[in-house]
């Protein structure tokens, strides 16, 4: 199913990210601890995004009716 | 269970209680304490210190703390009047000092001398030494400007007075011919030229011939302006008896009282007699014309008009050797001016702080009192130490730490990235001292709101460049002085990078790049119900594959159905992103009062969490229900049947579930925490009355602070505060999600613009063919979308994410009533200097 695998896509990106985050600057304990936020909290809020959108277009209701002289 | 009485009396429960009670005033700070900390999460440990300093290392002291700028002093003597503080006398020679440099500042770009921004750094001066410098150098700069003044004052006499020996020269010849003649004659006919027009004919001249009195003559300049009105009174005051020639002069002249250029006319008069010299000698002086003798002799008029020039030369020499001079000493202070501005800034500054300290006649020595915080200590005794053996001072610096009550100031320890989002979140109102700090989830959701409501990946990408520019010249921006809205771009230089990144992802998502879609990530889901594509503009196209797996179909845009479609999507969006923020918000104030969040999320979600739940369950099963029915009846009847807006099974019961525990939730909110706060008052106060008992050593302060502290426990008053708290949450509930709606608006704002742009002033100027066209076209495009879109649209959108942070997701949580930490340090000094 697209909508599982993009969203596993997404939390190994996100996973990928903080390490990263925790090889390039790895401060103290609680200097991480704020990183580890920051990119969760970017992570959750890209996958929110493409999530809504992605459910929008799932089951669509409406279809594109071409306007005239396309 | 023993009553209280009982538990006093046993010394081992009395620990337990005082135990207890610690343990409660910690949880009611930190609320839900169990995670482990975080950077920026709350604001930094604070404590008050207190140091008693011996008076001979005071200064050195006050200037190492300043350098570590990590203490925010308290004013001991604010009683007290400016002039009788100690230092009353040091802080006016520095004000003095001030001034001095502010006049060279004059001076020197009066005359045009810029001053070097980095001087050259020598050694530190003491104040004296510094001040007896500059009192001498404004002796001396102000002995050279008189001086000079004085040379030009008669420079320009000089120069007037050859002027008129040029001039008057001339015409003094035919003038004199002329008025001899005339007074030799009778005949009233009189010279065209000349304006002295006699009143009474006859009888003045023959009086006049009678006397044959010598013909006198004044010579001199007067202001082009007044020429006339001086002629006419002279005229009149010596009833019409003179000869008045002018001449104006083409250029205009220096005139030695004011040192302006004025045009000036050089006149002669010829008169007779001593009373009408006495006359026109008073006129001129009236109208401050300036008289210069003349000789009749041809001789000495040329003699008289080498001397002067030879003068002339020599004078302007003397001046240049003068300005010149005044020229090397501006620009020796210009070098040192920036230090020793900084020294007396500095100076100043650590006197100001001297003054706010106690001081103690009998045991010499000053008592500071200020905040700071608690991982500062180390540095802060160090440099005590150092400041005390610097000054070779017998006793050291005492450090101790004072018990207090009272509310510390909040700092949080940002770098140049954080700062900014802090800046923001401070700017609606500092928090509390150690409360949750929103400015965590700020730097996310902050950028990530903006770019819902901006999203379009070629405008993304503009910002982008943009902000990396400005983030590359970083240092250089930093030194030099940048106008107000510059100044702005750049502080805030880190949030626009975030906003354009996530623009350039919102872009992506929603498939607009300058409002044109492409398919980046495979084919478009929709395609022609048969090959000949004859009913695609009345039923439409059909979804032959699956779902395009990275946002916004690409076929969408330009269809008639777009707006229905993607209005659905982004309202629908706006909602599902608005209740998880709010949800934050609530779980935020979990930490910083326990529990009170429990009926607030109840009330949330049982509605709008259920909303969103709906939304989601109507995307997954692509079903027709009616979701404004059924929000709407969930209300007005909810034990009717659902029929075909049925979603799930057994929804009915759900909702009438739901409804119930919103219901519930409300007093939840509003009675308990009242009557909780009540009984802790209660115990409280009756814990203290006994640890007055073995009070150990506290503060002076500390026993003002437990009064301040224990206020009257007005249960009528909380209760309404309570009340009100309950009915704005609940009537909150409903229009915060509703604001959330803006998202949806500014976003179809920017991708409508967008559109037009680029249809009818793009796509119309292709259309005609023409290569001026297009350029025109082109050249109006990119104006407009910078203009209208890449800035209005910026700050736009940048508004109202500010806003829905600030209201929507801050009012969940968040007090800001705390008060800055303003800490004395030289570096935060510089800077206030230089923005001022």
């Amino acid at each position: 199913m697209g909508f599982m695998l993009t969203t596993l896509i997404f939390i190994v990106i996100g996973m990928i990210a903080c390490l990263c985050t925790r090889i390039c600057c790895n401060k103290g304990p609680s200097a991480n601890l704020f990183h580890l936020t920051l990119v969760t909290t970017a992570t959750v809020c890209c996958w929110m995004m493409w999530a809504i959108v992605y459910l929008a277009q799932m089951n669509p209701l409406i279809v594109p009716i071409l306007s005239e002289g396309e | 269970m023993s009553t209280l009485s009982d538990t006093y009396k046993d010394p081992i429960n009395l620990e337990v209680l005082r135990r207890r009670q610690r343990m409660r005033q910690k949880m009611a700070k930190h609320g839900g304490g169990c995670i482990p900390p975080m950077d920026l999460f709350r604001s930094e440990a604070m404590h008050l210190v207190q140091l008693i300093v011996p008076i001979e290392s005071a200064h050195l002291t006050v200037s190492y703390l300043g350098d570590i700028g990590l203490i925010q002093f308290k004013d001991l003597n604010a009683e007290k009047s400016p002039f009788q503080r100690t230092y009353a006398s040091q802080i006016k020679r520095c004000g003095e000092m001030t001034r001095k440099l502010r006049f060279f500042n004059d001076q020197m770009s009066k005359a045009g001398i810029t001053r070097s921004s980095k001087s050259v750094a020598r050694a530190d001066m003491h104040l004296e030494d510094l001040e007896a410098k500059l009192g001498e150098l404004e002796a001396e700069l102000i002995e050279v400007n008189a001086n000079n003044e004085k040379l030009q004052h008669g420079y320009s006499e000089l120069t007037e007075y050859k002027l008129v020996l040029q001039k008057a020269g001339e015409f003094f010849k035919d003038a004199q011919i002329s008025a001899s003649a005339r007074q030799k004659e009778i005949s009233p006919d009189l010279p065209a030229e000349s304006l002295a027009t006699p009143l009474l004919k006859d009888h003045e001249s023959s009086h006049d011939l009678s006397k044959q009195v010598r013909l006198g003559f004044v010579t001199g300049l007067v202001p082009k302006e007044k020429a006339m009105a001086f002629e006419r009174i002279i005229f009149r005051a010596t009833r019409g008896n003179v000869l008045l020639r002018q001449v104006a002069l083409e250029e205009a002249v220096v005139d030695p009282t004011s040192g302006q250029k004025v045009q000036k006319n050089i006149f002669v008069v010829f008169f007779s007699g001593e009373r009408l010299k006495s006359k026109i000698v008073k006129i001129s002086e009236a109208f401050a014309v300036n008289r210069y003798p003349f000789t009749e002799d041809m001789g000495k008029q040329t003699q008289m008009i080498t001397e002067v020039s030879g003068r002339l030369s020599e004078l302007k020499m003397t001046i240049e050797a003068g300005l010149q001079h005044r020229g090397t000493l501006l620009r020796r202070i210009g070098e040192q001016y920036e230090q020793w501005n900084q020294v007396v800034h500095k100076e100043k500054s650590i006197y100001h702080i001297l003054n706010m300290l106690s001081i103690d006649v009998t045991k010499k020595c000053l008592v500071a009192e200020g905040w700071s915080p608690k991982y500062a200590t180390k540095k802060i005794q160090n440099a005590l130490q150092q400041a005390a053996i610097d000054s070779s001072s017998q006793v050291g610096t005492i450090f101790r730490v004072l018990h207090t009550k009272k509310l510390p100031p909040t700092y949080f320890r940002t770098n140049k990235f954080t700062e900014s989002f802090q800046a923001i979140v401070d700017a609606y109102g500092v928090a509390k001292y150690q409360e949750a700090n929103p400015g965590v989830f700020t730097v996310v959701t902050f950028p990530f709101l903006f770019a819902v409501m901006f999203g379009d990946w070629g405008h993304g990408i503009c910002l982008l460049l943009a902000t990396l520019y400005i983030i590359s010249k970083e240092k250089k921006f930093s030194g030099q002085k940048l106008g107000d809205i510059m100044e702005m771009a750049f502080g805030g230089r880190y949030v626009i990078l975030l906003m354009s990144i996530f623009s350039i992802y919102t872009g992506l998502i929603y498939n607009e790049f300058f409002s044109v879609p492409f398919a980046l990530f495979g084919p478009s889901a929709y395609a022609c119900r048969d090959a000949s594509c004859s009913d695609s503009t009345t039923v439409g196209l059909v979804k032959v594959r699956d779902t395009y797996p990275f946002g916004v179909d690409p076929s969408w845009h330009g269809t008639r159905s777009e707006l229905p479609f993607l209005n659905s999507l982004k309202m629908k969006m706006s909602i599902l992103l608005g209740v998880a923020q709010m949800n934050l918000g609530i779980m935020l104030s979990f930490f910083n009062a326990l529990f009170q969040f429990i009926p607030q999320m109840i009330f949330l979600n049982g509605l709008f969490g259920y909303l969103s739940l709906l939304i989601v369950a109507k995307w997954y099963t692509g079903s027709k229900a009616d979701l404004y029915h059924i929000m709407i009846y969930m209300f007005l009847s909810p034990t009717d049947d659902l029929g075909e807006n049925q979603l799930f099974e057994n929804q009915k019961t759900v909702q009438l579930v739901l409804l119930l525990l919103s219901l519930i939730a409300v007093p939840w909110m509003l009675l308990p925490k009242p009557y909780i706060l009540k009984a802790r008052h209660k115990t409280r106060h009756q814990d203290e009355s006994y640890a007055l008992l073995d009070d150990n050593d506290d503060s002076l302060h500390g026993e003002a602070d437990r009064d301040s502290d224990d206020q009257e426990f007005e249960f009528s008053e909380v209760f309404v505060h309570q009340l009100i708290h309950t009915i704005e949450f609940v009537l909150g509930a409903v229009s915060n999600t509703a604001s959330y709606l803006r998202l949806w608006a500014l976003s179809l704002a920017h991708s409508e613009l967008s559109a037009v742009f680029y249809e009818k002033v793009l796509l119309l100027a292709w259309g005609y063919n023409n290569v001026i066209i297009l350029i025109v076209g082109i050249i109006v495009f990119i104006f407009a979308t910078a203009g209208v879109l890449l800035v209005m649209e910026t700050l736009s959108a940048f508004l109202h994410a500010l806003r829905l942070h600030w209201v929507e997701f801050q009012n969940k949580f968040y007090e800001g009533d705390g008060y800055k930490f303003r800490p004395f340090s030289f570096a935060l000094l510089n800077n206030e200097d230089e923005s001022s």
